[in-house]
């Protein structure tokens, strides 16, 4: 006789059932089907995979002033005008300067020199026509933003740490629709 | 001398690195995963947002007023589209929409169609009065002309909602 039948056989203890003619196994752990929990595992993946979806917008934002029935006075030296046309050119001018059609880049530049020239007092109008596309008057708000850091390293050249931006948005009249149809 | 042949019982491949990878990425694919709101899923139209390049700014996921602007797939007809963020603030909304007696306002309607410029400034002094701190944001297709946003965007200044989001995509 074999391992622990013997060993338990000499201990003469009574046992339930057939006493002394059973071997005790030893156990080697056990297996456990995983195939069911994978299948709906993998099914699972793909479906989250699958709806999920990983561009999540992102947001442009905006401060307009309030509306008031008080005029503010502000000298046109410092204002820069940006007219967007219904066909969609857009026309850049300083105080009483005559409009100028520009490109995207142009914009930019004249924004961004104007800005340091004026040490902070410039004053940015986005005057668009109702029937410009918003996407375009986005695109000129992104521009205006995309030359924010470069105003900033401006003025810190000259000395100036602290950035007070000025910007509105006001109507397209007819009056600026005059001033830039024939342009 | 012939050899015996043995007889092929199949084989034992691991299984347990792929099951660790396919947990992992089901985890992770589950945790990032959003639903659909109510007034999401009551949205007939797709919105193609205008794109942008400096903006990182992340959509802020409560106290959230969402105007959206869209040209309707099937009635190809423009219109604002209202709706709250905020779960309580949904129901509530409802509730003074249909007192005000909005066309086809329902407990159950999370997106209403305006096509007035009347009605939206009334939602929007509603909004405000639901929830003050409720934040703007303007969701607009970038083929529509401007009109449409300068309209949200007086209605919502004679309000005192100064302060907005334009909901964009970033470029590419």
């Amino acid at each position: 006789m074999a391992g622990g039948g013997e060993a338990l056989g000499g201990s003469k203890t009574p046992r339930r059932g057939k006493t002394g003619k059973r071997k005790a196994k030893k156990r080697v752990g056990f297996r456990l089907d995983m195939t069911p929990l994978v299948d709906i595992t993998f099914l699972l993946l793909t479906f989250f995979m699958l709806t999920t979806s990983m561009i999540t917008p992102q947001t442009m934002e905006m401060s307009v002033p309030p509306e008031m029935d008080v005029q503010i006075e502000v000298r046109e030296s410092e204002l820069l005008t940006i007219r967007v046309r219904s066909d969609g050119k857009v026309f850049v001018n300083m105080g009483l300067d005559a409009p100028s059609l520009v490109t995207m880049k142009e914009l930019r530049k004249i924004v961004i020199d104007q800005n340091i020239a004026l040490k902070n007092r410039c004053i940015v109008t986005l005057k668009a026509s109702g029937n410009a596309s918003y996407g375009l008057v986005v695109e000129i708000l992104d521009e205006l933003n995309a030359a924010e850091p470069y105003i900033i390293e401006g003025l810190k050249r000259d000395g100036i740490n602290e950035r007070k931006r000025k910007f509105t948005v006001a109507p397209y009249t007819p009056d600026d629709d005059k001033e830039v149809v024939a342009l | 001398m012939s050899k015996v042949k043995k007889k092929r019982l199949g084989f034992v491949l691991d299984m347990t690195p792929l099951v660790d990878i396919t947990f992992l990425l089901l985890t992770f694919f589950m945790f990032t995963a959003k639903f659909r709101s109510e007034a999401e899923s009551q949205q007939k139209f797709v919105i193609k947002r205008p794109r942008t390049q400096v903006d990182t700014s992340k959509l802020p996921e409560k106290d959230l007023v969402m105007i959206k602007i869209g040209i309707d797939t099937v009635r190809l007809d423009t219109a604002y589209y209202i709706s709250m963020i905020n779960e309580k603030d949904v129901a509530e909304f409802a509730r003074q929409m249909m007192a005000l007696n909005f066309p086809n306002a329902t407990d159950r309607t999370a997106l209403f169609k305006i096509t007035d410029s009347l009605w939206l400034g009334k939602a929007i002094e509603h909004t405000r009065g639901i929830n003050p701190r409720a934040v703007y944001a303007i969701d607009a297709d970038r083929r529509l002309p401007y009109r449409w946003v300068e309209t949200a965007i007086n209605e919502m200044r004679k309000r005192r909602a100064t302060s907005f989001r334009f909901v964009t995509d970033k470029k590419q």
